[in-house]
């Protein structure tokens, strides 16, 4: 019995605009945001086609031409072994988003499981989680990358060394994975617990909403409310740790390889051109300033996008 | 049965067809001292066709029963005893899919905050389309239409148009609209409307009241309202159950409430509303004391202790609901009125 009186005029209908799209839009219209997601993209861009973009081999060194200023030939000039430092700095970036794409998604899939599961069933489960949060979150990532530096990579370089030798399998000679993962992957496995607090207590907090008892009093299924209800308002927060998370791996990367905890040379790393540039920064300020600049420009790339999209995600926070 | 041409089913006391009966629902919450019962073997019907006030002070388990009987209860509380047939179905024996298609399908719900029962990253003709798709199969075109023309059935100005709003561009009245239009969304036969005025200022809830008034006499639907606000629903309800921790202490027509309340607890609910005719220094009246915490019920009536006119037989047994007038219809659990009315 339908008593609503049906009206003749037809409804205009536009298609629902989702949650998504409507974000995308928002974000459009904050500059900061924009100028961020464009840097973002061009460096991701150039992580990803940089052997086809680099003018020279980053290896490659040029001993006529030795800590040349920039000019047309060299946009950045060139280092103390004549090397192309654009080349270089292009060849950082895949070394950056290498270690913040590995780094920030192990961290995400560690930390976002465990927070889920703790915000869901609460009890012991998630008292044992955040026991292993408090426990992670102790570990200073410093001395963890340095105690692993000098502890496992050297026995393990050498076990590959003997492998090699022992079977000739050109897989062994190859060490700079051993850089990246030993490294990088024990970063990773300390860097999940701000995800897996983040997530926790979104779930925790959006579980005891009345949205979700108004949503079960209308009979939706939990698939429905857990996709439609939970999901998306649990979302922002962690997309935009994800950002900010991602600019935070790269950092530490060039931090570590600043030291010369992170990634080796000859590998290029925008951490050990600054490294070797601050020595010389005097005579050759350039080889200091284009690594240095990049990181910079890509933190706050970074960090720009991740306030954008925190506004743009959360209607109710947006001016 | 009736027609479809008939806008609201004739009030025909006699031979009215239940519609809603819970019996001796018994409500637990689990605490580290073990269970403690919050809601006693409540007993309440609704018939179709009609309004049900149910009143009592805060914690006194108004909401509590309505949302157990739906299953709508967080883990630590649990229904322990009793049932609550809907239409001649035991909701808590009912299997989760058949549940799930009562609630929002066959009963509606609106809660007491609208500013935070309506998810915030989901525009709201989304939210009202959802129970439409979800229940009527309509295709995603055809229940935003119907949403549409819901909004303009609660009377949201520019209907159309709010489609596309989020829940945080509308104004608190607004949004308890928006909860009214979706717990109406599939034309439920029973509305439960859980202190849905509550958040609102006094003239928002006036209309809220008048809203709902206005939409069960057009589609017919019976109605349950909860709220501690006994005068705020004087003109809509016809039966108030009072409740008092957690049992219905007396069960009248609304009339015959007001005229003649019999439980001592009614009584010094009416008592504490505010009269305008009162003069400036007179002190507002309350009941003295609070209401026992759960697990520490008295043996007796649960209202003893805080009751003027309380005996030793009210310290010692419980009072059942009889009888006390109105053939019936009105019915009190006091040992002291029912004593007083076999007197007269």
């Amino acid at each position: 019995m339908s008593v609503v009186p049906m009206t003749n005029n037809t409804v205009e209908i536009e298609p629902p605009v989702s949650l998504w799209r409507d974000a995308w839009h928002r974000l459009r219209r904050n500059r900061l945001a924009v100028f961020g997601l464009a840097v973002v993209v061009i460096l991701a861009f150039t992580a990803v086609f940089g052997p086809y973009l680099t003018p020279y081999d980053f290896l490659s060194q040029d001993l006529n031409s030795r800590n040349m200023a920039p000019s047309l030939t060299h946009f950045f000039g060139t280092d103390d072994l004549g090397r192309d430092v654009f080349s270089r700095v292009i060849y950082g970036t895949r070394t950056a988003f290498l270690v913040a794409i590995v780094v920030t998604f192990i961290a995400v899939l560690i930390g976002v499981t465990l927070g889920a599961l703790a915000g869901f069933f609460g009890g012991w489960l998630d008292r044992i989680v955040m026991w292993l949060t408090d426990m992670t979150m102790s570990i200073p990532n410093l001395l963890l990358v340095v105690v692993i530096n000098a502890s496992l990579k050297t026995p393990i370089a050498s076990w590959m060394e003997s492998r090699y030798l022992a079977t000739l399998n050109p897989f062994y000679r190859e060490t700079i994975w051993v850089d990246f993962l030993l490294v990088f992957g024990s970063m990773a496995l300390i860097s999940w617990p701000p995800y897996a607090r983040l997530v926790r207590a979104q779930v925790l907090s959006i579980r005891s909403r009345p949205y979700i008892t108004a949503a079960q009093a209308l009979g939706l299924t939990n698939r429905i409310i857990l996709m439609r209800y939970v999901v998306p308002n649990a979302l922002g927060p962690l997309i935009v740790a994800v950002s900010a998370g991602l600019g935070t791996a790269m950092v530490l990367e060039s931090a570590f390889s600043f030291l010369g905890v992170g990634v080796n040379p000859p590998t290029p790393s925008w951490g050990n051109m600054i490294s070797d540039g601050l020595r010389v920064w005097q005579h050759y300020p350039h080889l200091l300033a284009a690594p240095a600049a990049v990181l910079g420009l890509a933190s706050v790339a970074f960090s720009f996008l991740g306030d954008g999209l925190n506004d743009a995600l959360n209607p109710r926070g947006a001016k | 049965m009736m027609m479809a041409s008939d806008i609201r089913p004739e009030p025909t006391p006699k031979a009215r067809e239940r519609l809603l009966d819970v019996k001796g629902l018994t409500i637990e919450i689990e605490t580290r001292n073990g269970p403690a019962t919050i809601v006693d073997g409540i007993d309440l019907h609704v018939d179709k066709g009609e309004t049900l006030g149910i009143v009592g002070e805060s914690g006194c388990g108004k909401s509590l029963t309505m949302l157990s009987m739906m299953r709508l209860l967080p883990n630590k509380i649990r229904v322990t005893k009793g049932e609550a047939n809907f239409g001649g179905r035991d909701l808590q024996k009912m299997s989760n899919a058949d549940l799930r298609k009562v609630r929002g399908g066959e009963v509606g719900f609106i809660f007491q905050d609208p500013m935070t029962s309506l998810n915030p990253v989901m525009r709201i003709g989304q939210q009202l389309a959802e129970p439409l798709i979800y229940h009527r199969g309509m295709t995603k075109a055809e229940a935003r239409k119907r949403a549409g023309e819901l909004l303009k059935l609660v009377g949201i100005p520019g209907a159309e148009d709010r489609l596309d709003a989020y829940p945080h561009e509308l104004s608190g009245g607004m949004r308890q609209r928006v909860m009214i239009a979706i717990g109406l969304a599939c034309n439920p036969q029973l509305l439960i409307a859980d202190e849905p005025t509550t958040a609102l200022d006094v003239t928002i809830q006036a209309q809220i009241v008048d809203l709902v008034k206005e939409l069960r006499d057009k589609l017919g639907m019976s109605v349950v309202w909860i709220t501690h606000d006994l005068a705020l629903i004087a003109g809509l309800v016809d039966r108030i159950n009072v409740l008092y921790a957690g049992t219905v202490v007396e069960d009248a027509p609304v009339d015959a409430l007001f005229d003649n309340p019999s439980h001592p607890y009614t009584q010094g609910l009416l008592a504490s509303i505010p009269k305008l005719t009162d003069e400036r220094s007179t002190r507002l009246s309350s009941i003295g004391g609070t209401p026992p915490e759960p697990g520490r019920r008295p043996k007796g009536c649960p209202f003893a202790p805080r009751c003027p006119l309380a005996e030793q037989v009210c310290h010692e047994r419980v009072p059942s609901l009889e009888g006390v007038g109105q053939a019936g219809a009105h019915r009190v659990a006091c040992f002291v009125a029912q004593r007083k009315l076999e007197a007269a």
